[in-house]
């Protein structure tokens, strides 16, 4: 038996043992425990080491606002830092670890911190980091060399390097009304909801329903408390309307009633199933959320209020309930409210010894001094604990007379010998949710306590929440937030029969008890009340500056336990009551957030694959792939020991030579249909596209609305009022929104409509001197001739049984043509062709190649059409069509974008014959050690196999008028220095006499 | 005649994955349809454009967005104010609209290759499309016909409920690789079976 562990009581499975490490020693607890609850069981109480002053710190809670006991679990390499071991459920195999402690957590060096607490008090970075002089390191040089120990020395767990192997996943869901919490007031809300017949989704983030019914004690309808909400939730699980999600935390309340929830799918399991995500990230679209996530007990502050052994009453008296678990034999208690006796009460059947309860308040009712008698506890009222006692593990306690309208101290201490303290400082309702959804707290005075807002969401409050402590309350409240939650009225019901312990839900309105030593008012960032008080001293006079100087309520404890406390003594400070204080709105997440889950996943690593119908031939056929945006292109088809040079240029020079043939299927292919579709090109398009007659094809040139050039490409008119416009790869979707945008917006009239079909058609490129006979020796239902199909025409015919269009048109340069197919036959076509192709010395070639031959040819891509560039700036004013306005013509000529020092589309060869780089600045003085003035820059570049020269494209003032000077690239970055010429942008072919044929 | 070759085709793995010792909660199918249609009608000529839908397919569609009819061989679903997705199992679909919508009602665009169809069905189908899309997959609010614009990240996808417990999903064939191996793999937890 562990030394903690009660013979009987608590709702785990002792009959299954199971077996964990904590820090390497091994423990044995049962299922159902935390780790918490098993390793107080097993008689441990030191948990973890402070953030800042590394004092030893045991477990303060049960449950999700645990700021202490916070450990590192290590799943294999993996490790997850900062998780509450209150939340931790154990399973065979669990791994946990102490933190933020050298070389252990009995014997800490960084415990030497505490002897420095005036130095380390609030605003030790801020005032710190202005920094003195050390040497010849001055102000935050000297602090950044520190930073490395500071960063050692203060902080919580520490995050791994190893890769998580886990699976998170996003699930959406809808619902008609989201009950938050399921405790009494959250199951009945729930059943209520579900009775009328609405989709409901209760979120739990315990493993179990039944919130405090599962260690209250209480006899609900003549059933233990925990039994009746077992049975509750056993109808809701049989209705299909309902979903019931435990271990699910509620994080955050957004705009539109969604809110985010996370659930620990795995956490609990040794063996996670196969394809089983360790959480899931669930948005939930609610109709109406309600709010059933009851209160947080509030820790009083007083010196040594942060010792191992030292609790919050309900969570002992849940750990007695629930677990089975004593946090201690001798136990004392200390509180300014009634709900503590119930603790002491609870504990003493569960076998403590309850040596004292000390009440700040001078008179205690009758019914509370009939509890203390029952629990065989002496009374100390009108007296406050003015310290703890013992190392890292509590044992003792003194006690001094208390006067609560002063807060003054009187009499000699008294010290009473205790291995636990239990304390209660009230109840603060739960209103993290309500606060982010918007509006305001209110502060009760009679409860002292902030209550949630009123709603500026579809939300509706229940139970504890709502400052409703008393079961029945909650589970009458509960109800009615169901029914309204549906639009329904309640009918008269019988209510249920309570038995609970009396209690005034009203506490005595003392927070801190000031005395010598440290209060602490948040244990989790170790500010303690004097922190406070230095930060109004030092003019933060706002609760959201104190919040942020001392870090007060910050991190994922977001101010569970410190918030109230840590107001009321700021309140004190200023002379103020609490309620001109205000509080600080409370932001998601509620409690910590695997960043896993927020990514949740992203198939293939990061971004979908696109693939063209040829992509497995492909591969299959040595090409190396490159991703171009989404999709995969084909770089090179490289022979065996070829460099991506080697290879490239073999290929631009065969296609030259003889024929090459390319996978176009990535240009981005729009249908524009409709009686107005010519008219709408000719607004779309710088030049004019109603004049094009069906069968033929144009090269088209788009402008933004502000005059820049946008995309080029060509568009073939199909049919009088059935054209297919291609784009470039890259913009096809923005061409998309652009074109939708103006049919919508603008033009509405406008009968067109606009498809993509990029995916539609297979597209293959063949061009060189041989392209022609290719395509002849293939296809059949039309010739190739000029006559037949010209430049730009446009002609139908089959290949291998299979239709194509084509159009001849050229990138290349050469004579070529574009082959489109349906796309599920394309690597047919494909194959057809290259098979063809094979007596005329047909290669495949790759963008590489691509991209070679449209430099030497001077062709523009978006490396040019940058979003910076104009028409004129590429040489494509030939373009801009003076008989009718179209996007962009109000704008091109405004007086920047016709100036003559603009960038203007020149060639370059580097004269010192070596490679340039795309990026390089041009200069006219070279000065290597002090790169300046450039006038331009490279945009592409490649080894010509045309003219067996580096050459490049590049945007460079003055252009034109520069052709035939020479320059310098200036590439500092890649250290590449050089002489160049200054040469047209068409270095191959300028009079098209090739690609004419 | 050539067949068509489908993007699914070296990851399309017949069979039983994930965890399904304890029996599938999924099917995963590609329909391969022989058509697929988009026809979209211009303002205020709506109604003439469902009712040649009626006539060619002899499908009745209901009013509102998102409506939708199958019956197994043929399916029409709204998908965006006037513009609905009309599938076939046989080909040729085109040409039977072709003529029946004329310019003054709309147009007709062949989508037959550049979609590829994957069905789900299943108890957990619901389950697992609501890992990908944020819409409402429940019965009474998306009903059997009914057919969804949305889309996954990247992937630009029209469902159509086929079933109680079945869904037609569109996705452009680029994607679809990417897609089916997606859907593959948020199968796996509740076991699932390519056929």
């Amino acid at each position: 038996m562990s030394p903690r562990r009660s013979d009987t009581g608590g709702r785990i499975d002792r009959l299954r043992t199971i077996r964990f490490t904590f820090d390497g020693a091994s423990y044995t607890g049962h299922a159902g425990d935390t780790l918490a609850s098993a390793l107080l069981a097993n008689g441990v109480s030191l948990f973890g080491r402070s953030f800042k002053y590394h004092r030893p710190r045991g477990v303060l809670t049960a449950g999700v606002e645990e700021p202490n006991a916070l450990v590192t679990v290590l799943r294999g390499e993996v490790r997850e830092p900062n998780i509450a071991a209150t939340m931790i459920e154990i399973y065979d195999g669990l791994t946990a670890v102490s933190q933020n402690r050298f070389p252990s957590l009995s014997w800490d060096v960084g415990a030497v911190n505490q002897l420095g607490g005036k130095v380390l008090s609030a605003g030790f970075y801020y005032k710190t980091f202005m920094g003195p002089v050390f040497g010849p390191l001055k102000g935050t040089r000297f602090w950044m060399f520190c930073e490395h120990f500071i960063r050692r020395a203060a902080g919580l767990g520490r995050a791994g390097t190893a890769p998580d192997t886990a699976r998170y996943e996003r699930m959406n869901a809808f619902c008609d009304v989201l009950v938050v919490g399921s405790g009494p007031a959250g199951l009945i809300a729930a059943k209520a909801a579900t009775d009328q017949g609405a989709r409901v989704i209760l979120a739990e983030l315990e493993p179990h329903f039944g919130g405090s019914a599962n260690w209250s004690g209480e006899v609900i309808d003549d059933m233990p408390a925990a039994d009746w909400a077992a049975r509750t939730a056993g109808q809701l699980e049989g209705h299909d309307n309902v979903r019931l999600l435990p271990r699910t935390t509620v994080w955050g309340y957004y705009d539109g009633n969604t809110l985010a929830a996370l659930e620990r799918v795995t956490d609990h399991k040794e063996n996670p199933g196969k394809g089983e995500p360790r959480h899931r990230y669930w948005a939930i679209r609610a109709k109406t959320v309600v709010l059933a996530t009851g209160s947080f007990e509030r820790p009083l502050v007083f010196p040594g209020n942060d010792r191992p052994g030292v609790m919050l009453a309900h969570a002992a008296e849940r750990y007695a309930n629930e677990y089975g678990v004593l946090p201690g034999d001798r136990i004392a208690l200390f509180t300014n409210n009634d709900s503590a006796y119930r603790a002491a009460l609870a504990l003493k059947k569960a076998g403590a010894a309850i040596v004292a309860i000390v009440d700040v308040r001078p008179e205690l009712s009758n019914e509370m001094r009939k509890l203390a008698g029952e629990a065989e506890a002496e009374i100390l009222a009108g007296h406050a604990v003015v310290a703890t006692e013992g190392g890292k593990a509590l044992s003792g306690l003194k006690v001094q007379r208390f006067d609560m309208a002063s807060g003054a101290l009187s009499g000699d201490a008294r010290s009473i010998h205790a291995d636990c303290l239990l304390m209660s400082g009230g109840w603060s309702p739960t209103i993290h949710l309500a606060s982010q959804a918007g509006a305001r707290a209110e502060w009760n005075e009679a409860l002292q306590a902030f209550l949630p807002p009123k709603p500026t969401q579809k939300w509706i409050g229940a139970g504890a929440f709502n400052g409703h402590f008393k079961t029945l309350e909650a589970i009458l409240d509960g109800r009615n937030a169901g029914l309204s939650a549906v639009g329904a009225t309640g009918t008269p019901m019988a209510y249920p029969s309570i038995e609970s312990l009396p209690g005034d839900p009203r506490p005595a309105p003392v927070f801190e008890i000031k005395a010598k030593g440290k209060s602490f008012v948040d244990f989790q960032h170790d500010v303690t009340a004097e922190d406070v008080r230095l930060a109004h001293r030092e003019g933060f006079i706002s609760v959201e500056h104190l919040k942020r100087y001392t870090t007060l309520g910050m991190a994922t404890d977001q101010g569970k336990n410190s918030n109230i406390p840590g107001l009321a003594i700021m309140a004190e400070a200023l002379g103020k009551p609490i309620p001109e204080v205000g509080t600080t709105r409370f932001r998601p997440p509620y409690s910590a957030v695997s960043i896993g889950s927020l990514a949740a996943e992203r198939f293939d690593d990061i971004k979908p694959e696109r693939l063209t119908p040829m992509h497995d031939w492909h591969v299959a056929n040595g090409a190396t792939m490159y991703a171009a945006g989404l999709w995969y292109r084909p770089m090179i088809y490289g022979l065996s020991g070829e460099t991506i040079e080697q290879a490239y240029v073999r290929e631009a020079k065969a296609t030259r030579e003889s024929a090459g043939i390319v996978d176009v299927s990535t240009l981005g292919k729009i249908a524009v249909q409709g009686p107005d579709a010519a008219e709408f090109l000719d607004r779309v398009y710088t030049n004019m596209f109603s004049t094009l007659a069906v069968g033929k094809a144009r090269y088209g040139l788009m402008l933004r609305e502000d005059g820049l050039a946008f995309d080029d490409g060509t568009t073939w008119r199909l049919g009088e009022q059935d054209f297919l416009m291609t784009t470039t790869t890259a913009n096809a979707g923005k061409v998309m929104q652009h074109l939708e945008y103006f049919l919508d917006v603008i033009w509405p009239e406008l009968k067109v409509h606009v498809t993509s079909v990029t995916d539609e058609w297979a597209g293959a490129a063949i061009g060189g001197p041989k392209a022609r006979a290719i395509l002849a020796a293939c296809l059949t239902g039309t010739a190739v001739d000029n006559a037949t199909l010209p430049f730009m025409g446009i002609v139908r015919g089959k290949i291998a049984g299979v239709p194509v269009m084509i159009c001849r048109l050229s990138f290349s340069g050469e004579m070529a043509f574009e082959v489109y197919c349906g796309a599920g036959y394309g690597t047919h076509v494909w194959e057809a062709l290259v098979e063809a192709g094979k007596p005329f010395g047909l290669v495949t070639y790759g963008l590489e190649a691509l991209g070679t031959m449209r430099i030497e040819k001077g062709h523009v891509t978006g490396a040019e059409i940058d979003g910076r560039t104009t028409a004129r700036d590429l040489h494509l004013d030939w373009m801009l069509s003076k008989k009718k306005p179209f996007i962009g013509s109000a704008m091109m000529d405004r007086e920047g974008l016709i100036a003559p020092d603009r960038l203007e589309l020149v060639g370059l060869i580097a004269l010192d014959n070596r490679p340039l780089n795309g990026g390089a600045h041009v200069v006219e003085v070279l000065d290597e050690a002090n790169p300046h003035d450039s006038i331009g820059h490279i945009t592409a570049c490649c080894y010509s196999p045309a003219l067996g020269k580096h050459i490049a494209l590049a945007l460079i003032k003055g252009g034109k008028a520069r052709h035939g000077s020479r320059a310098f690239v200036s590439d500092p970055l890649r250290n590449r220095f050089g002489p160049i010429e200054i040469v047209s942008n068409h270095f191959y072919d300028s009079d098209g006499s090739r690609m004419h044929g | 005649m050539v067949e068509r070759q489908s993007p699914l085709e070296p990851v399309l793995q017949v069979g039983s994955h994930g965890n399904f010792e304890h029996g599938v909660d999924i099917i995963l199918s590609e329909t391969q349809p022989g058509s697929i249609l988009q026809l979209a009608a211009w303002p205020g000529e709506e109604k003439k454009l469902i009712s040649v839908i009626r006539t060619v397919t002899g499908l009745a569609l209901p009013d509102g967005a998102g409506g939708g009819s199958t019956d197994g061989a043929r399916s029409v679903f709204g998908f965006a104010p006037g513009k609905f997705t009309v599938v076939d199992e046989a080909e040729g679909l085109v040409s039977a609209f072709a003529g029946a919508v004329t310019p003054a009602i709309g147009t007709v665009t062949d989508l037959s290759h550049g979609r590829t169809a994957i069905r789900i069905a299943g108890p957990k189908a619901e389950w697992v499309l609501a890992k990908f899309f944020a819409i409402d997959f429940a019965l009474p609010a998306f009903p059997v016909g009914a057919g969804r614009s949305t889309v996954h990240h990247d992937v630009f996808a029209q469902i159509q409920r086929t079933g109680a417990d079945q869904f037609d999903v569109y996705v452009f064939r680029s994607f679809a690789r990417s897609f089916w191996k997606a859907l593959c793999h948020a199968s796996e937890e509740v076991g699932y079976e390519v056929q």
